[in-house]
């Protein structure tokens, strides 16, 4: 019997047919699947997608006020909301929001009480401190705190202490905001360097290095 | 004319095979038609609001509002479409019907999916519809949360910027992942667009072919039958016809339920995007997903920060609690059918307590999700001083285990001592009814 099925012109057929399609269906497949390589579109680093830089100046990020420049006058222990505005490619301003990560913190405290692991050279005399306003857990904004003292996030209730360095005193997050060195130029608040530390989105230091790179080596 | 069609149609097949389909006589069976009926009504609404929305994110002047000349009020054109659909006729009143209903439609089909669980309709030879409406279940909270961004409100933007957190979390493909699904970098260009795709195209495609399937195989397969059905013949399907009889009764449940959700939107009014602007840097407080997945929140929240890294990928909390832990208690959904090892197939409903552990380790579960949606809530809790930051985590993972262990043995409990009495009951009642009996 088998010996007869196996000459069976109609089970060749059949095996043909199934490997031909077999074989459409990969290709095809295939073939589909590299047009999902459109859905990830090029990033292009514009200058308003730019993390604060050497040089900016800060701004107020609320609504009613964007765009102002902060006086040192406005900032007390409430939690002020910044962007960084630089130069566009034409000098005219840009500000810095096109990557929404940008957004910073920014708090003046009596003299004496910033104390470490705040970086006190990276403030104006000890003063007035900025930070990433990112939590480092999901990336939501951190806000002051409903309970008195230092900062907590809305999503889920990360706690930072602004007066030390923004470290982590309760909560998720597994990091500390990352502090950006300011500096006093005439009646403005200007970025004097990159942040301190990585902030969020990255993960790893080498990532945020190489990203420090790509933003130097696109200016320069 | 009848004939006429019948003989290129073959119509006399579809009556026999699909209008003389016979519906069991009992409500509970109702709860898939009512998803059904959402999912229609959702469609309808559904292109009415497309009709109207302009799905981009680049910046237009707010004509309701438009400033001065050299500072204009930009403003997302999604969000200006849907404050201007908020302004025309009866548009506010479509943007309800449509939120609303699908929110009834997820929790219809989470009913009707307990309906199937408790009474067993799950076993053989129903797994593959089960399969399925798990399925249905998941791209229907998927296409809900699609919608929920498309306002592009400020809470759909800070909603948006978690959902990418969490795509972009995935340990070693994440970011491209992340940039895949939503076009680029937060916020991309493209991403309005993108999701537009996916909510009025992908998928409600998806959402269409399952369930035409997910019927198609009801239909093959018959509903199971209610236990009145074994009493009056054994065996045998009982149940009214769907033309005619089931025809009126459900048209009118569908009348009924479309005038419950106009009724229920002409007083509740959804999520008011005037009231949360455009998208800004201003986070909004206790900010949370929809009820469904509060769920996913909660674990989020009760998860210590912790980071992992492995072979140049890491592995964070994030990822952990809303990607794993999810994905762990889908699979446990998905496994409900096998855990059923009968060879011969399924004709009635079960009786829930007949199945005293099936039914408290149902429990169990919904008891569990409802502790990890309370965990949600736990910025709240803080705040209300019923917790405090210190011994929040240790507390609400104690309840994790121990509410749904207690609802587990709490059941048991129960059913057993139900079960008891009626034996009891039954064995009395022998001792006085004749031997001949
Ligand atoms: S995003 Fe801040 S605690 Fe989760």
């Amino acid at each position: 019997m088998t010996r007869y099925k196996r000459k069976d012109p109609e089970i060749t057929r059949r095996k043909f047919i199934n490997a031909a399609m077999g074989g459409t269906v990969a290709v095809g497949g295939i073939s589909l699947l590299s047009t999902l390589g459109t859905a990830n579109p090029v990033f292009r680093l514009t200058r308003d997608k730019m993390p604060p830089l050497k040089g900016d100046v800060l701004v107020h990020a609320e609504e009613s006020k964007e765009g102002q420049i902060i006086k040192v006058s406005e900032l007390s222990d409430q939690l002020v909301r910044a962007w960084p505005m630089g130069k566009g490619e034409d000098g005219s301003n840009v500000i810095r929001k096109g990557d929404p990560n940008n957004i910073l913190a920014l708090f003046r405290f009596p003299k004496g009480q910033l104390v470490a692991p705040t970086n006190l050279e990276a403030t104006v005399d000890g003063e007035i401190v900025a930070y990433s306003d990112v939590c480092t857990h999901a990336g939501c904004s951190v806000a002051d705190s409903d309970q008195g003292d230092g900062m907590k996030c809305p999503c889920h209730s990360g706690q930072f202490d602004p007066k030390r360095g923004c470290i982590v005193t309760g909560g998720p997050p597994p990091r500390a905001l990352a502090q950006l060195p300011v500096q006093l130029d005439g009646e403005q608040l200007v970025v004097s360097d990159f942040f301190l530390a990585m902030p969020y989105p990255y993960i790893a230091e080498s990532e945020w290095e190489s990203f420090k790179k790509e933003v130097e080596e696109q200016l320069a | 004319m009848n004939q006429w069609l019948d003989e290129r149609l073959h119509i006399s097949r579809l009556n026999d095979k699909f209008l003389r389909k016979a519906f069991p006589v009992h409500h509970s069976f109702f709860l898939g038609e009512i998803t059904l009926f959402s999912l229609i009504i959702l469609i309808l609404t559904g292109i009415l609001l497309a009709l109207a929305y302009e799905p981009s994110n680049s910046l237009v002047t707010n004509s309701f509002d438009p400033g001065t000349s050299d500072k204009p009020n930009l403003i997302p054109a999604a969000y200006h479409s849907a404050l201007k659909i908020n302004a025309m006729p009866f548009g506010d009143m479509l943007r309800r019907i449509h939120h609303w209903t699908a929110n009834i439609m997820v929790a219809a089909a989470v009913i009707h999916m307990m309906r199937i669980y408790f009474t067993g309709a799950f076993k053989k030879p129903r797994e593959i519809n089960w399969w399925i409406g798990m399925l249905l279940l998941i791209f229907t909270a998927l296409t809900a949360v699609t919608g929920y961004v498309l306002p592009y409100d400020n809470y759909a933007y800070q909603t948006l910027k978690v959902i990418y957190g969490i795509a972009a979390s995935v340990p070693w493909v994440g970011e491209w992942v992340a940039q895949a699904a939503f076009a680029g970098k937060f916020p991309g260009a493209g991403v309005i667009p993108r999701i537009y795709g996916y909510h009025i195209m992908l998928l409600p495609g998806i959402l269409l072919a399952l369930t035409g399937a997910h019927m198609l195989l009801m239909i093959k397969q018959k509903h199971t039958q209610p236990q009145y059905a074994k009493r009056i013949a054994y065996k045998k399907i009982v149940g009214v016809p769907l033309s005619t009889q089931q025809t009126p009764i459900m048209l009118l449940l569908a009348i009924m339920f479309a005038a419950i959700i106009v009724l229920f939107s002409a007083f509740i009014p959804v999520h008011p995007i005037e009231h949360y602007g455009p998208p800004s840097t201003t986070p909004i407080n206790n900010i949370k997903p929809d009820w469904y997945l509060l769920w996913v929140f909660g674990a989020l929240a009760i998860i210590p920060s912790f980071e992992v890294h492995l072979f140049g990928g890491l592995i964070g909390a994030e990822f952990v609690g809303a990607i794993v832990v999810p994905t762990l208690f889908l699979l446990a959904m998905f496994a409900v059918p096998m855990l059923d090892r009968s060879k011969d197939n399924m004709y009635y409903a079960e009786n829930p307590t007949n199945h005293p552990v099936r039914l408290a380790a149902g429990v169990a579960f919904m008891a569990a999700m409802i502790v990890m949606s309370v965990a949600g809530y736990k910025p709240e809790l803080i705040s209300a001083g019923i917790l405090n930051t210190a011994n929040a985590n240790t507390i609400l993972w104690i309840l994790l285990f121990l509410i749904p262990a207690v609802c587990y043995f709490g059941v048991l409990g129960i059913v057993r001592g139900i079960r008891t009495l009626r034996e009891a009951d039954q064995r009395e009642r022998g001792a006085f009814s004749p031997a001949d009996d």
